[in-house]
């Protein structure tokens, strides 16, 4: 089975002064899978989300997608494009409802964002396709609820559902799981590996029982430097792997 | 619903019905006929600044400049010594205010927080200077206003703008409109806009908005209003002068508008009848008013944390819950 590549990175490189946070990085995401990055503290892996996401600009190195180089394009623009990201800290509208959460990102593709007199509550599509995205992360019935009134883990599933909204074609997801207890975790393990078949979703994570499981490509970084691209199996096995990061088998996590 | 709050509805249903019939009342004394008509004026200029920092979170220290501008637009474009039509001579100024707001806007958006105070702060004080220093425009004595516009629409003629009580009640219209108007738009799917980049701008980006865009539209929405407002002061004391623009009338709004309850929108004309209402009953008792006024706008800001228009509401939410 063969895969599209919706986002490539070409030698991507970013800089904070004489510190190197990515060094010439080239990876390829394609739709339909899940790309896992795993990595020790430092090891870069914000910084090449907020970089695919078009929070912060590139040093030199290229970000394409579907071939086509947008490195250079505004922030608000990757989201036009269907790269929707979700954050590391809990990012909502907090004292909104949840339906009125994902509304807003609704209401982009909807249109009408600048008339000034049609009452925001007066459209049963837009309320029915927020409805949709709530439900699909499995918050229905926290429809009415204020954001801030949720538990963590439903508002990292809030965010989630703000990201598909958006209907977007790649889901950046940093650390959906940060925080969370073993059985909030699995819920959210739940959803991404339905969800994987869907989108292209490029996650980076600390929690490695879930990026195992759930990870058709799994990428290792070190310092900012790419150290191993491949299956979960295959990362597991390559010894640099073992050496650099995951010390001696089983027992590290 | 438009009136959400029960405290927002219960002030609507008392002060317009009242405003309405104040010049009853007041029939024999145009002194007060003219100070509430003042104090509507000041209520419209008070509500842009208070929807441009409390709902937009665009905190700008020169919405003065644009309260200025809409007297000396007037006197710049209309005829000196000929009776314009009011209704035309609006959708000018405010146009013209809005171009310049665009103008303006396009390089005050740019920054945020206490830099854009500044910025806003030093078009408002080079905007004051100009006309405080210009031969053409009177220097510090601004400008006489000979001709009142007449106000006929299609022949009819609704107003009379030498008469304060036609002048009056063509305020309170202006100042419900104003009302009515950002209502509506915070209740649209661009005041969902609004809200949203206020809460959370980083968020509103990441989903995929020009916030750029947004505010840049409703700073030139509320400076439009707000040169609206200097127009009809303008109006109705026949001048404009280079106090209009300086910076302490935009300072004075800014506390009305706190004082009012910020982002409220109808606390606007709260504070500014608060304000004023304290400022001329001070006035009357003691030179040192403005000594006194500093006391108790310190006490009402300590005491209304949410202005006047959250602390009403949270009253009626309290006797609610009993």
């Amino acid at each position: 089975m063969e895969n599209n590549v919706i986002l490539e990175t070409e030698g991507l490189c970013k800089y904070w002064g004489g510190l190197k946070a990515l060094d010439d990085l080239s990876l390829a995401f394609h739709d339909n899978q899940l790309h896992g990055i795993v990595g020790p503290n430092g090891a870069g892996k914000s910084t090449l989300l907020n970089m695919l996401c078009g929070h912060y600009k590139p040093t030199s190195g290229k970000i394409l997608h579907r071939g086509e180089s947008i490195s250079s394009i505004k922030p608000y623009e990757f989201a036009r494009r269907g790269i929707g990201r979700s954050f590391q800290k809990t990012n909502i509208y907090s004292n909104s409802t949840c339906l009125e959460n994902c509304s807003v990102a609704v209401q982009r593709l909807m249109g009408g964002s600048f008339n000034f007199f049609r009452s925001r509550y007066s459209q049963k599509m837009l309320d029915e396709i927020a409805t949709q995205a709530l439900e699909k992360v499995g918050l229905g019935q926290r429809r009415d609820h204020i954001a801030s009134q949720i538990s963590y883990g439903e508002q990292r599933q809030l965010e989630i559902a703000m990201v598909l909204a958006t209907s977007p074609e790649v889901l950046l997801l940093d650390e959906p799981m940060a925080g969370m207890g073993h059985e909030e975790s699995q819920l959210i393990i739940d959803l991404l590996s339905r969800l994987k078949k869907e989108y292209c979703i490029v996650l980076v994570e600390h929690d490695m029982d879930a990026i195992f499981e759930l990870s058709d490509q799994l990428t290792v970084m070190v310092d900012g430097q790419h150290l191993v691209t491949g299956s979960v199996d295959e990362v597991r096995d390559d010894p640099r792997v073992k050496e650099a990061y995951l010390g001696q088998g089983d027992e590290v996590y | 619903m438009l009136l959400n709050k029960r405290a927002e509805r219960l002030f609507v249903w008392i002060f317009f019905p009242l405003a309405l019939l104040m010049p009853m009342f007041l029939e024999q004394n145009e002194y007060y006929v003219n100070k509430l008509t003042t104090i509507m004026i000041l209520s419209i200029f008070v509500m842009s600044l208070d929807y441009l920092v409390g709902k937009c979170g665009l905190i700008t220290l020169g919405h003065a400049m644009f309260y200025g501008l809409g007297g000396y637009i007037f006197v710049m474009i209309a005829p000196e010594y000929e009776a314009v039509n009011f209704w035309i001579y609006t959708f000018y100024i405010c146009a013209i205010s809005a171009t310049v707001a665009f103008v303006i806007g396009f390089l005050v958006l740019r920054t945020n927080g206490i830099y854009m105070i500044m910025i806003t702060l030093a078009f408002a004080q080079m905007t004051f200077y100009y006309f405080s220093d210009s031969i053409d425009f009177g220097g510090t004595d601004g400008v006489f206003v000979y001709v009142k516009p007449e106000t006929s629409i299609f022949g009819l003629s609704l107003f009379d703008l030498d008469n304060p009580t036609h002048f009056y009640y063509l305020c309170l219209l202006s100042l419900f409109n104003t009302l009515l108007f950002f209502k509506v738009l915070i209740r649209s799917r661009f005041g969902r806009l609004v809200d949203a980049i206020h809460a959370n701008p980083g968020r509103t980006v990441a989903l995929g908005y020009n916030i750029f865009i947004y505010r840049l539209v409703s700073y030139v929405v509320a400076s439009a209003l707000g040169a609206y407002a200097g127009y009809l002061f303008t109006l109705q004391y026949g001048f404009v002068n280079p106090s209009m623009l300086s910076w302490t009338t935009s300072g004075t709004a800014l506390v009305m508008s706190i004082l009012g309850g910020m982002g409220s929108i109808y606390g606007a004309i709260l504070g500014t009848l608060v304000y004023e209402g304290l400022h001329y009953s001070l006035e009357h008792l003691t030179e040192h008013w403005l000594l006194f006024m500093g006391g108790l706008i310190i006490l009402m800001v300590m005491v209304f944390k949410k202005g006047i228009a959250g602390f009403l509401e949270d009253l009626l939410e309290k006797r609610d819950g009993k």
